[in-house]
């Protein structure tokens, strides 16, 4: 198998080139797809003073909206226009390792200045996401860093979903650079932040009308950030995690997304004016991350109500206790995170049970058995975590360390989700069944903490 | 090892005052030998003068906005001049205690202030002056490969302790992190404002840093502190200051800051050893809720 670190080096490249299906752009007579996607540089304006060299699907950041049929096959052509392999990732599908777009898990990576197919039946419904999967290490122009994701929308057989207007907005931060951190490492920082790849002020307003129903789709494609965000003077009803219906929807004043995360609110346009829809956090907000939503007929300043306070719980969401949850215990499967010092010069190295990534094998599971993943962070960081290929469905949340011998009591229940949130110095708790055969790559979702080993692979056939 | 007088008169060399620190000459001198001392200065070699009141090559960091960062230079010279010669004080047992008060601006400047002192057998704690230090750096947001800083020091010391009684220095400052290792160098240029060393011009005074990160905690390396005298005239090598520091730095908390170290002097205008500490503790004094 190639790694990722392969992929971006250069090395392996001869020896997976007859391995690769994708095709020279030489040697036409390419099979028809449904979408295409080209991957080339672009020079992106961020706002009129911040202009950018990268990499973008199709010209734009964020990508094509790309909308599938649930269970409706479908064939995606991506085409390589850069001098590096790339691969993308059908983010939060059910969908074989082959074409999932993770190397780790097998899918061939597209040479440079060459395409491949994708071909799929996406699943299940909801709102998920697509991004290249390659290394960045310390580039910060390149993988998730240069803004290579786009939305994707698996549309049911029948949306209930009550709206005048859907909006889909992607919250990233750019031109990072490294910087010490009171953890003692070094860690990115950015100095510009958008949504949708504009900076607050510099794009024209989410026009709305007054009694509208506006659903907003809020992706968080930042390679590392957490991100708050609220709209000033509305409430927001969180009706999906991750693309997935929450059983409990609640009205809250604010989003919080880690990285890969995806939050779907229902806004009650109800109260006139010209407002900012932007980042909590003060200084975040400062460097771009906002959005004029203005009213039909309403002109001026935009407004913010600056929160007191940082909300957020997962818990909130979660559906009455489900009894016979606990009647059927799955599988204990613990994983210690840990970070791995490598010079105050440097960022952290990762590991999952003492090993960084490939060193830690595959870790066979049974097909049809429930698992429990237990992470038990011992770091001093938050840390995203993705599983490819599934979903998981949380149970429990912010418990100690040594939490691991506690019974079911306290489970939550119904709200299910691809990445949660493990906070620093907790230990977190997800169930899964594995129904979807083959590899599958679990990694934290922070591109420099993937980078730098925090991955591991399951495998069942 | 011989000791001169730094008072109003003396040709002290710039070799002399300043061991990579900010603060110049700040010898205790007196002025019944000035004559002598200008007579010295014409017709002898430059000489060394007592300095180390702070010993530390900068990073290129400043102070976040809205922290204070307070400092202690302790500085004890443990094998120095151990008699009077020319009126001056022995260096030898002398102890130096520096108060340094650091302000962030904003995110990129910070201004240092320092209450300088002395103490020795025979004359107690004595105040020796104070400098404000301004200093802005590249921001991060420029993503320089190297963290890149400008100091500016401005400062007056007694004229029982300096001959130069107000002294200003501009120094630049280049720091890299790789890995382990930590680099940094401080090329300062040095001008007498007020004192005999008025039309000396400028001098020039580096010093540099190599560390290594042996655990999370523990970094060892070795400071490099020099004086080469006036630019355009420097200094013969025996009356340059050239003093290596073999030092530790313990990273126990992002709010402490803790160097310890020893040196010695490679040149007869040096002393021969000295054991130096900074204890630092920031605080942060403006609302930092994590909205803000």
């Amino acid at each position: 198998m190639i790694s990722r670190r392969d992929l971006l080096t250069g090395a392996g490249l001869v020896g997976i080139a007859a391995a690769l299906p994708s095709e020279s752009f030489r040697a036409r007579a390419a099979p028809a797809a449904d979408y295409v996607i080209d991957i080339a540089p672009v020079t992106l304006e961020l706002s009129p003073t911040h202009r950018l060299k990268t990499v973008a699907y199709n010209g734009q950041v964020p990508g094509p909206l790309l909308r599938f049929k649930e269970n409706q096959a479908v064939t995606i052509r991506v085409n390589n226009r850069t001098d590096r392999p790339e691969v993308v990732h059908w983010h939060g599908l059910f969908i074989p390792p082959d074409v999932d777009g993770a190397t780790e898990e097998g899918t061939p990576p597209i040479a440079p200045n060459s395409s491949a197919l994708y071909a799929f039946v996406p699943r299940p419904a909801g709102f998920r996401w697509y991004h290249t999967h390659t290394m960045a290490m310390n580039d910060f122009t390149r993988a998730q860093y240069g803004g290579q994701h786009g939305f994707l929308m698996i549309e049911p057989a029948s949306n209930p979903a009550p709206y005048d207007q859907e909006v889909f907005l992607a919250l990233h931060d750019w031109r990072g650079h490294l910087l010490a951190s009171d953890d003692g490492a070094m860690n990115p920082a950015y100095a510009v932040a958008t949504i949708n790849a504009r900076v607050l002020g510099s794009c024209e307003p989410l026009r709305v009308k007054q009694g509208q129903r506006i659903l907003l789709h809020v992706l968080n494609s930042s390679p590392t950030e957490v991100h708050w965000i609220a709209l000033a003077g509305h409430a927001l009803q969180v009706v999906a995690l991750d693309g997935n219906p929450v059983p409990n929807p609640r009205t809250v004043q604010m989003i919080r997304l880690a990285p890969a995360e995806r939050v779907c609110v229902m806004v009650e346009m109800n109260n006139p004016g010209v407002w900012i829809l932007g980042e909590v956090r003060k200084h975040v907000q400062a460097l771009g991350m906002g959005m004029v939503v203005e009213y039909a007929g309403r002109d001026g300043a935009p407004q913010w109500d600056q929160p007191p306070e940082l909300r957020w719980s997962y818990e909130q969401f979660a559906a009455a206790a489900d009894p016979a949850a606990a009647a059927a215990p799955a599988h204990l499967i613990p994983l210690v995170i840990e970070s791995r010092f490598r010079g105050h010069g440097s960022m952290e190295a990762w590991t999952i049970n003492g090993r960084s990534y490939p060193d830690g094998g595959v870790t066979n599971l049974t097909q049809g058995a429930r698992y429990r993943l237990q992470f038990i962070n011992k770091s001093i960081d938050d840390h995203p975590l993705h599983l490819h290929r599934h979903s998981f469905e949380l149970r429990r949340l912010g418990l100690t360390l040594d939490a691991g011998a506690a019974g079911p009591n306290g489970d939550i229940h119904g709200v299910v989700k691809d990445v949660v949130l493990v906070d620093a110095h907790t230990t977190a708790e997800v169930e899964f069944t594995a129904n979807n055969p083959g590899a599958t790559l679990f990694h934290c979702h922070q591109q420099n903490h993937m980078d730098l080993g925090f991955m591991m692979l399951f495998g069942y056939v | 090892m011989s000791d001169a007088p730094d008072l109003p008169g003396v040709a002290t060399p710039a070799a002399a005052r300043r061991p990579g620190g900010t603060v110049s000459c700040a010898t205790c001198r007196r002025g019944e030998l000035r004559l002598v001392s200008l007579l010295a200065a014409v017709l002898a070699p430059p000489v060394h003068a007592q300095t180390n009141y702070e010993i530390q090559v900068y990073g290129a960091d400043t102070v976040p906005p809205e922290t204070l960062m307070v400092e202690l230079h302790s500085n004890f010279t443990v094998d120095g001049q151990k008699y009077m010669e020319d009126g001056l004080y022995p260096t030898n047992h002398q102890e130096h205690e520096t108060i340094e008060l650091t302000e962030g601006l904003n995110d990129w400047s910070e201004v240092g202030f320092y209450i300088f002192t002395s103490e020795q057998d025979g004359h107690g704690v004595q105040w020796v002056g104070d400098h404000i230090r301004p200093r802005i750096r590249v921001p991060d947001s420029w993503g320089w490969p190297v963290g890149v800083s400008l100091s500016t020091e401005i400062g007056f010391q007694r004229s029982a302790y300096s001959t130069d009684t107000w002294t200003w220095e501009i120094r630049p400052i280049i720091d890299k992190s790789i890995g382990r290792w930590y680099f940094a160098i401080n090329p300062a240029l040095e001008r007498t404002l007020h004192g005999p060393d008025v039309n000396q011009g400028l001098g020039f005074a580096p010093s540099a840093k190599i560390g290594y990160d042996f655990t999370k905690v523990v970094s060892g390396g070795v400071e490099w502190y020099a004086d080469y005298g006036a630019i355009g005239n420097i200094s013969p090598v025996h009356t340059q200051q050239q003093q290596v520091f073999v030092v530790a730095d313990l990273n126990v908390s992002p709010l402490w800051e803790i160097n310890l170290g020893v040196g010695i002097g490679a040149t007869g205008a040096t002393d021969h050893l000295i054991v130096k500490a900074i204890l630092g503790r920031r605080f942060d004094w403006g609302r930092h809720t994590p909205v803000d």
